[in-house]
C-alpha cells in the first residue's frame, strides 16, 4: 500500500514537475530576418557561430529564421518583399542608397524612441538621420565609398612613391606601363562601382555637398560647370591612362586577386574591402598574408586639380539592421526583434566584426587587440580624410543616379560624352522631381 | 434538369476530372499572372497592396511608351534577336549535323562525341556564365592565349558595341546545341531505317536521303525545337547574369535582363517592368506563330 502511495505521489511530482515550468516559460517568439552575408568571406565562420548562434543561446525564447543573401540576389529579394508588403521582421538595411526605399515609404521603423538611453554608446554622427529623415536602421559602422589602396612595396621596387597629386600619379603611368602593370585597378564590371567608389569622391573634391544639396533641390542641375567638369576629369583619367577601360570588364571579386598579386600598385574601392584580403579562420589562409600586410597602405585619392575640397572622401553611415514597421508598437515581437538589433549591434558582435572585416565600430565602446595589420591601416586610414562628402547614391534616388551609373562605363567605353550624360542624368532627375512635386 | 443529368454523364465528369487540375495549375501560375501583369503595366502601381490601394491609377499605355523611348530598350531587343538568330539558325541546325553524323554513323566514338556535346547542358548555368567571364577576362587565358600569337594584344571584346554580345552568342551555341542534338538524335532512331535501305538500294545519294526523307520526316520536331529556341532565346537571363550582367554599360543586356533591372536594381519601377515583361510574351507568341506558319507552308509530313 504504502508503495503504491510513494508510486503515485512520484508521478504527480513528475507530472509537476514536466508541466509546471512549460506553462510558465515564455512563449517562444519567431523574428525573421533578411540577412546581407558572403559565406565565401574570410570572417564567415565566426560571424555564424560568434553572432547567430550565440544570439540563439543567449535568448533560447526568441526563434531567429534567418535567409542568408549576398549582393544583387539580396537586392532583388528586397524590393520583392517590400513590394508584395511581406518584410521580414529585421532587415539588412543601407542608410540611403538600394534601401531608399525601404526608408522614404516608411517601410521600416524609426529606432530612435527604441534606442533611448543607449544612444550614448554610439558615435553622434552614425545616429544622424537617414533616408527617410528619421533613424530607419543601427549602423554598425561608419563607411568611405572611397579608398585608394597602394601597394607599397611594388611601387619601391620601381623607385616611386605614393602620388600627391594627380600630376605625379599621370607622371608613374610611362614607368608602370614600361613594366607591364596596370596603373589602378577596380572591379567595375557592376556599374555601381565607378560612382559609388570613384566618382562620388570626384564630385566631393569638385562640386562639393552644398552644390548636390542645390541640385536635390532643383536650385542647381547636373549640366552645370561644376558637375560636368567632375565628369570631364573622370574622362580624362582615361586619356592620361590612369584608368583603364578593362576595369570595366573586371568582376568585383577578381580584382582582389590581381590586387594582392601585385598586377597594378593602385586600387580603388571602398574600405569594407580590407575584409577580403584578412585571414580566414577556417583555412588559415589571406589573399595578403599577415607577414606581407605591412607593404600595403589605404590612403585618399590624390589632389585633383581645380578641387575644392581637399583630401576629401566619399562616405556615409554604414549598414545596420531595420525593424518592420508592421511590428506591433510595444509587443513582445517588438520586444524580441529589438532584442536582436541591439544584439547585431552590440559590443561582442561589432569586435568581431572588426578583427575579421576591420569594420569601424559605430559604437565608442569597442577596441580589439587582435587584429591584423590591414585593420590597423583602415582605422588610420581615417585620419587621411579631412572632408567626407556625399556618396551619389545615398542622396538622389535609383532614377537618378542610374543614368551616372551607366553614363560613367559609357564615358569610359567612348559611348559618351561627359555633357550627354549631365543631360541624361539632368532629364532623370527633372522627371523624379516633377513627380515628388505633385 | 433531364439535359443537365445528360450532359454531366461520367465521361464528361472523367474528363473534367483529369483536366481540370492541369488548367487550374496553368491558369494560376501561367496565365493569371500573364494577363494581371498586363493589367498592371497599364497602371501606376509600383509596390505594396495591390487591391484596394486607392493610389492606384490608371495611366494608360505610357509605360510602353517610355519603353519604346528607353535606348536600352532597343540594345536588349537587338541582343535578343541575335541570340534567337544564333538559336534558330545556329543550334538547331548544329544540332541537327551533329545528331545526323552520329546516327548515320560517319564518325567514330559516337559515344564520346555525344557525350561532349552534350555536356555543357548538365553544368550548371550560373557556373557556365562564370567560367566563361574568367576565360574572357582581360586577366584571363583567353587573353593570354592570344597574347602568345600576337604580343601586347588587348583584350577589347566587350568594349566595341556591335562585337560585345558575340562572346555570349559564342557560349549560347556552345552550351545548347547539345540539347538539340539529343532531340534530333532521338527523333532520327524513330525512322524507319528500311525506308533509307530501300532509298540507298534505288539509287539515292547521301544527300538525297537527307533532303528527300530525313529532313521532311523531322519538320515537325524542327518546329518544336524553333519554339524552344524561340522561347529559351526570349527568357535568356541566367547564362548572361552570370557572365556579364549585361554591362559594360548594358551593352549586353536582354528583355529579361532589362526587366530585372528596372523592377529589382536602384528604384523600382514595376509598371515598366511589367510592359517589359508583356512585349517579351507578345513578341514570343509572334515569332512563334511565325515558325508554325512556316512550317505550314514547308514542312513535310511525319
Amino acid at each position: 500500500m504504502l508503495k503504491k502511495s510513494v508510486f503515485f505521489v512520484l508521478v504527480l511530482l513528475l507530472a509537476v514537475s514536466v508541466i509546471v515550468p512549460a506553462t510558465l516559460a515564455e512563449e517562444p517568439i519567431k523574428i525573421t530576418v533578411l540577412n546581407y552575408f558572403d559565406l565565401t568571406s574570410p570572417g564567415a565562420e565566426r560571424e555564424l557561430n560568434e553572432v547567430w548562434y550565440e544570439f540563439s543561446v543567449r535568448n533560447p525564447h526568441i526563434i531567429v529564421e534567418r535567409e542568408d543573401l549576398f549582393l544583387d540576389a539580396f537586392h532583388q529579394k528586397t524590393e520583392a518583399y517590400a513590394a508584395a508588403d511581406m518584410l521580414p521582421d529585421v532587415i539588412y538595411m543601407w542608410p540611403g542608397g538600394r534601401s531608399t526605399s525601404l526608408h522614404t515609404l516608411g517601410l521600416v521603423k524609426d529606432l530612435r524612441p527604441l534606442l533611448g538611453e543607449d544612444a550614448k554608446y554610439y558615435k553622434e554622427a552614425v545616429l544622424a538621420p537617414q533616408a527617410g529623415g528619421y533613424l530607419a536602421q543601427l549602423p554598425s559602422t561608419m563607411t568611405s565609398s572611397h579608398a585608394l589602396y597602394v601597394n607599397v612595396a611594388l611601387l619601391d621596387s620601381l623607385g616611386l612613391s605614393i602620388p600627391e597629386t594627380y600630376e605625379e600619379l599621370v607622371a608613374m603611368v610611362p614607368v608602370l606601363k614600361e613594366n607591364g602593370l596596370d596603373v589602378i585597378l577596380m572591379g567595375a564590371q557592376d556599374d555601381w562601382v565607378i560612382q559609388s567608389c570613384l566618382f562620388s569622391m570626384i564630385v566631393g573634391r569638385l562640386v562639393g555637398d552644398e552644390k548636390l544639396n542645390e541640385i536635390l533641390a532643383g536650385e542647381a542641375k547636373f549640366t552645370d560647370p561644376e558637375f560636368v567638369s567632375a565628369l570631364e576629369f573622370y574622362a580624362q583619367m582615361y586619356e592620361d591612362g590612369v584608368l583603364n577601360r578593362r576595369i570595366m570588364q573586371t568582376d568585383y571579386a577578381e580584382v582582389n586577386g590581381l590586387f594582392a598579386t601585385g598586377r597594378a600598385p593602385f586600387m580603388i574601392d571602398g574600405d569594407w574591402k580590407v575584409g577580403n584580403f584578412l585571414t580566414d579562420v577556417t583555412t588559415g589562409e589571406a589573399l595578403i598574408p599577415v607577414d606581407r600586410q605591412h607593404e600595403f597602405k589605404m590612403t585618399i585619392f590624390p589632389a585633383i586639380p581645380g578641387e575644392i575640397n581637399k583630401a576629401s572622401s566619399s562616405g556615409v553611415v554604414g549598414v545596420g539592421f531595420g525593424m518592420n514597421a508592421k511590428i506591433e508598437a510595444g509587443s513582445a515581437k517588438e520586444a524580441a526583434a529589438w532584442e536582436l538589433i541591439k544584439w547585431l549591434q552590440g559590443p561582442e558582435v561589432q569586435k568581431m566584426r572588426l578583427e575579421t572585416a576591420g569594420t569601424i565600430p559605430s559604437r565608442i565602446d569597442v577596441t580589439s587587440d587582435n587584429i591584423e595589420p590591414l585593420v590597423v591601416e583602415r582605422i588610420r586610414y581615417y585620419e587621411d580624410i579631412a572632408v567626407t562628402t556625399e556618396v551619389l547614391d545615398n542622396i538622389f534616388e535609383g532614377e537618378v543616379y542610374t543614368p551616372i551609373n551607366i553614363g560613367l562605363q559609357e564615358i569610359g567605353l567612348g559611348f559618351a560624352t561627359p555633357m550627354e550624360v549631365a543631360e541624361r542624368t539632368q532629364e532623370a532627375f527633372d522627371a523624379w522631381f516633377a513627380r515628388k512635386q505633385q | 434538369m433531364k439535359r443537365v443529368i445528360q450532359w454531366w454523364t461520367e465521361e464528361r465528369r472523367a474528363y473534367l476530372l483529369l483536366v481540370l487540375p492541369a488548367v487550374a495549375v496553368y491558369w494560376a501560375v501561367m496565365a493569371f499572372p500573364t494577363v494581371f501583369s498586363f493589367a498592371l503595366s497599364l497602371t501606376n502601381y509600383n509596390g505594396g497592396p495591390v487591391f484596394s490601394n486607392p493610389n492606384i491609377k490608371f495611366v494608360g499605355f505610357e509605360h510602353y511608351l517610355r519603353m519604346f523611348r528607353d535606348q536600352y530598350f532597343w540594345i536588349s531587343l537587338k541582343n535578343n534577336t541575335l541570340i534567337i538568330l544564333v538559336s534558330v539558325f545556329g543550334q538547331i541546325p548544329l544540332g541537327f549535323l551533329f545528331a545526323y553524323v552520329i546516327h548515320r554513323k560517319l564518325v567514330k566514338f559516337r559515344g564520346f562525341f555525344q557525350t561532349i556535346i552534350y555536356l555543357p547542358c548538365v553544368i550548371s548555368t550560373i557556373i557556365v556564365g562564370r567560367l566563361w567571364r574568367s576565360f574572357f577576362s582581360p586577366y584571363g587565358p583567353f587573353t593570354e592565349f592570344m597574347q602568345k600569337f600576337q604580343p601586347g594584344w588587348e583584350n577589347e571584346l566587350f568594349f566595341d558595341p556591335k562585337l560585345a554580345i558575340v562572346p555570349v552568342l559564342f557560349v549560347i551555341l556552345w552550351m545548347y546545341t547539345g540539347t538539340y542534338m539529343i532531340i534530333f538524335l532521338a527523333n532520327l532512331q524513330k525512322i524507319d531505317p528500311a525506308l533509307i535501305e530501300a532509298a540507298r538500294i534505288d539509287g539515292a545519294t547521301e544527300w538525297q536521303v537527307l533532303t528527300r526523307i530525313m529532313l521532311p520526316s523531322l519538320s515537325g520536331v524542327i518546329v518544336t525545337a524553333s519554339i524552344l529556341a524561340i522561347s529559351g532565346s526570349l527568357k535568356s537571363f541566367d547564362l548572361l547574369f552570370a557572365m556579364t550582367a549585361g554591362n559594360p554599360a548594358r551593352r549586353t543586356s536582354v528583355l529579361a535582363l532589362y526587366m530585372y533591372d528596372t523592377a529589382f536594381k536602384h528604384s523600382p519601377k514595376y509598371p515598366l517592368a511589367n510592359a517589359i515583361s508583356v512585349f517579351m510574351v507578345m513578341l514570343s507568341l509572334v515569332l512563334i506563330l511565325l515558325v508554325k506558319l512556316t512550317e505550314a507552308k514547308f514542312g513535310g509530313r511525319e
